[in-house]
């Protein structure tokens, strides 16, 4: 049984089974990272809080500003760490510098995807366990086998600073952009398309599968669409995001 | 998209300072914004304690969907910051006027 099964607040059925599900999988192998790896991504992902690297950086005035390293708690090496820690403390400062300076150590572009999918994704449950006033869940089975490690040949540059899957040619992943569905934050992750559809069933869980939806018909949510809204601008807002 | 279709006004400053008086327009505006802040800078007990206005003043379902689309916009926000994303080019051209008036273009850091 899954972590949100057994919390006494009472949440709807999709969402425990959403949650869960997501949550198992984050230490699964993926395709391009092993659950061992995916597994210290979350481990970091959680640690980024209380790392003093990160509380200094945050405070000051530019990030690039002030030296330092990361606390380390993993065996990840110290690229990703940067990676992870500054996606889960100071996202709103990020740089395409950033982007191709990470890469530039060696870090795949497929493996830098699937990094921000699984620290990201931990971010996200762990973001909703502590709003609902409950421990965060315990990691999961982890499973060492190999990935494929097969990149999808839909890949082209852009939009943003990596490669992503375009609507226009998806291949066996159009079902992907249903519905018309071609906002830039679905695509953003794409180039590692099955973990990218691995986060949307989070996410979609968690806010709303279709937000073209007219007010919430069909959809059953304890709040209004005017607040659900306000909240989304609202924490983007307070995290600094443009987009 | 949400006011044209309810008939409703909402005063677009509650999402850019949050205050008591551009929160009025938004049932419960006051409890779900302090809910908000708290899990987003993740202050435990000012989170326990928005929890249970937010309870008291609506339910315990909408303290949970108020946790989960908060935890969504945990996720994409740093999902856009961190791949560069762009404004779509309708979303851009639609909100000009909207992010001269509330100073949005200073969050575009990226200048993406």
């Amino acid at each position: 049984m899954g972590h949100f099964a057994t919390v006494t607040t009472p949440i709807r059925a999709d969402l425990v089974e959403g949650l869960d599900a997501g949550w198992r999988h984050l230490t699964e192998t993926g395709s391009w990272l092993t659950g061992v790896q995916r597994a210290e991504i979350v481990t970091a992902a959680r640690a980024a809080w209380d790392c003093a690297f990160c509380a200094e950086r945050k405070t000051a005035l530019s990030p690039q500003s002030v030296t330092g390293v990361h606390d380390r708690s993993s065996g990840l090496p110290a690229s990703w760490v940067d990676v992870i820690h500054r996606v889960v403390t100071d996202s709103g400062r990020l740089t395409e510098q950033w982007c191709q300076d990470a890469l530039a150590t060696g870090l795949l572009e497929d493996e830098f995807v699937e990094v921000l999918n699984v620290a990201i994704a931990t971010t996200a449950i762990d973001s909703f366990a502590f709003g609902i006033g409950t421990q965060p869940p315990p990691l999961g089975q982890v499973h060492s086998e190999p990935a494929a490690r097969a990149r999808t040949p839909y890949g082209v540059p852009g939009v943003g600073w990596i490669a992503t899957i375009s609507p226009e040619n998806a291949g066996d992943f159009v079902d992907f952009y249903a519905n018309d569905s071609h906002f830039y934050i679905r695509r953003a992750l794409t180039l590692v398309p099955e973990e990218c559809r691995e986060f949307w069933k989070i996410a979609n869980v968690l806010y709303l599968e279709d937000p073209r939806v007219h007010e919430l018909d069909g959809v059953e949510r304890g709040i209004s669409r005017a607040q659900m809204e306000f909240l989304a601008a609202r924490a983007s807002m307070l995290l600094d995001c443009y987009y | 998209m949400s006011g044209n279709d309810t008939g409703d006004e909402y005063d677009l400053t509650a999402v850019t300072d949050g205050t008591d008086e551009s929160l009025s327009g938004i049932a419960h505006g006051r409890q779900l914004n302090a809910f908000v802040e708290a899990v987003i800078v993740r202050d435990r007990e000012a989170v326990d304690a928005a929890r249970a206005a937010l309870v008291e003043s609506m339910d315990l379902d909408a303290m949970v969907d108020a946790a989960a689309t908060i935890a969504a916009f945990n996720a994409f926000p740093r999902i856009a910051d961190a791949t560069g994303i762009p404004l779509e080019p309708a979303k851009a051209d639609f909100t000009v006027e909207l992010r001269d008036d509330y100073d949005l273009n200073a969050l575009n850091h990226a200048g993406v």
